[in-house]
């Protein structure tokens, strides 16, 4: 079965959800696929019913936009994991929940793929019980479960200090936030925040809430390793500018360590899509215009995978593809003012996000730092279990050969962990090419699409 | 205010139970079970990472089902669960 739509939507969160809305709303047929069991995304990721009726909804905005969503006659498809393109390079290959083959096409295709966390390894990093500080953002809003009792985070990123809020709200003894960067003192660069007052107060609320807690921030400070034996028991952190030397050991029984957030950008790249390397981060985005179309007309890319930029931002760039979609599809541009208004809410936002990145060292300071003190011995793909040394003896610059000789990034999360750290390693390239199947995919789907094409 | 519904599921044999509808992994880690699965390569014990479907750390077996990302799963009650390593389809 094929679903031909005039959009098809990958992804469910801000962006894609925005995006869907508007389209739907002015009468285009429209399907949004998510591989969650529910729409929402990262952002506006639903909390369990039981949880939002005993504690809250901690995101009531997200729940709203999904009821647009489905008023507005959006098609949506949870549980549903697009893993691959057909040959005709437009037909999108997805399994749904019970594991069976989809096949969709849109006339125009919208990428919201969103972000994922960026890791970097160290040792001990495998030992359950080390997480992104996203897992236990999710665990603690969305589930109201702490993720331990007594809990360092570390990394670099205003991310933290929210974790470390929700966490402090459950309970949960916070050890400390290890910050590899100095971003929290008075300067010149924070002023410019001023132009944001309510995002700066959302800053300084945590900063608030977690001094009146008195948990540390030590800052300019990096997880030399994790020890423990079935689960992570302590926390040995070094200066990051002496990253090999230890500093401070701390007990913890959970460690959530994220240097913020990468585009995911598989599928726009499987769609052929042309990428360049983020000025800001260096990671690999796709080239796209102010509407979100990207160097395919019929695939527009937006939110965080067209380059990391908060919540408010996706949605402005979901409403910008959303417009210009239906200016192509109807020959009328909308209304003057209503994209002014568009265009002008995304450009205050993006200056925001390049003045918080400005207080926090860059993903390339990152690696200059912390690729030295990687020890030989260190895991550097989790899936495969491949060493940062044996990445090291293949320091072409090419991380396609280091991939064929080390099976790094072959394994199951197809490089989206160490990718970040075996680019460094091997100085090469920023990312691992987009082949199909981008996400494993179960041999019973893959046979059952086979069946459907018949005998070849 | 009233207290939260709970559900039973049934984790290696054992029952263990959470607030309904709650992740699979909110349900696993709050009973203190975070060893989830061994790596196929070094054999090392593996729990959840990045809770949002890109890792695949917290890979089990629901209901049968292998390979199945308890992060993107929601418990029902009675869903069976194991994490004894049931050999991986893939």
């Amino acid at each position: 079965m094929i679903v031909e739509r005039d959009v098809v939507v990958v992804g469910g969160g801000p962006a894609g959800l925005t995006a869907a809305a508007r389209l739907a709303a002015a009468g285009l047929t429209v399907t949004i696929l998510d591989e969650q069991p529910e729409l929402g995304g990262q952002y506006y990721r639903r909390p369990a019913p039981e949880v939002a009726r005993r504690w809250g909804d901690h995101r009531r905005e997200g729940g709203e936009l999904i009821a647009g969503v489905r008023a507005a006659g959006v098609e949506c498809r949870t549980g549903h994991l697009v893993w691959g393109l057909a040959d005709d390079d437009r037909t999108l290959l997805a399994e749904d929940e019970a594991g069976r083959p989809v096949r969709l096409r849109g006339r125009h295709l919208v990428l919201a793929t969103g972000a994922y966390e960026r890791s970097f390894p160290f040792p001990g990093w495998q030992l359950p019980g080390v997480t992104t500080p996203g897992f236990a953002q999710h665990l603690a809003a969305g589930d109201h479960t702490p993720i331990g009792e007594r809990v360092v985070l570390a990394g670099s990123g205003p991310f933290l200090l929210p974790v470390a809020c929700s966490l402090l709200a459950l309970g949960v003894k916070v050890a400390g936030i290890a910050e590899a960067g100095t971003p929290y003192r008075p300067g010149r660069r924070a002023l410019g925040t001023l132009r944001h007052p309510a995002r700066l107060r959302e800053l300084a609320g945590y900063a608030a809430r977690l001094a009146r807690a008195r948990v540390p921030v030590w800052q300019g400070a990096v997880v030399l390793r994790a020890d423990g034996h079935d689960r992570v028991s302590s926390v040995t952190l070094a200066a990051a500018g002496r990253p090999g030397q230890a500093i401070r050991t701390v007990e913890a029984d959970a460690l959530c360590v994220g240097y913020g957030f990468r585009p995911q950008t598989d599928l726009a790249r499987l769609l052929g899509c042309e990428v360049t390397a983020d000025p800001g981060t260096g990671d690999a985005i796709p080239v796209t215009d102010p509407a979100g179309r990207s160097s395919r007309p019929d695939v527009y890319v937006i939110g965080e995978a067209a380059g990391i930029g908060g919540a408010p931002t996706a949605r402005a760039r979901g409403l910008a593809a959303a417009h210009d979609i239906l200016a192509r599809e109807t020959g009328h541009p909308v209304p003057p003012a209503e994209a002014r208004r568009v265009a002008t809410a995304a450009r205050r936002l993006g200056h925001f996000t390049a003045l918080t990145d400005a207080l926090y060292p860059s993903p390339a300071q990152l690696l200059d730092a912390l690729v030295p003190a990687l020890a030989d011995s260190t895991m550097a793909c989790r899936c495969e279990s491949v060493t940062a040394g044996e990445l090291r003896a293949d320091a072409a610059g090419d991380v396609n050969a280091a991939k064929a000789r080390t099976r790094a990034g072959m394994g199951p999360c197809q490089g989206r962990v160490c990718g970040f750290a075996v680019a460094g390693l091997v100085r090469g390239g920023a990312v691992f090419p987009s082949r199909v199947p981008i996400r494993p995919v179960r041999m019973t789907t893959l046979l059952e699409l086979a069946a459907e094409d018949g005998p070849a | 205010m009233t207290a939260p519904r709970s559900a039973t599921i049934i984790v290696d044999g054992r029952p263990v139970t959470a607030v309904a509808g709650v992740s699979l992994t909110a349900a696993l880690v709050g009973d203190h079970r975070w060893a989830l699965r061994r790596n196929p390569v070094d054999g090392g014990p593996r729990g959840p990472f990045c809770g949002m479907g890109v890792c695949f750390e917290c890979e089990v077996t629901v209901d049968g089902v292998p390979s199945v990302r308890a992060c993107l799963t929601r418990i029902r009650p009675g869903m069976r669960v194991d994490t004894t390593g049931a050999p991986n389809d893939r």
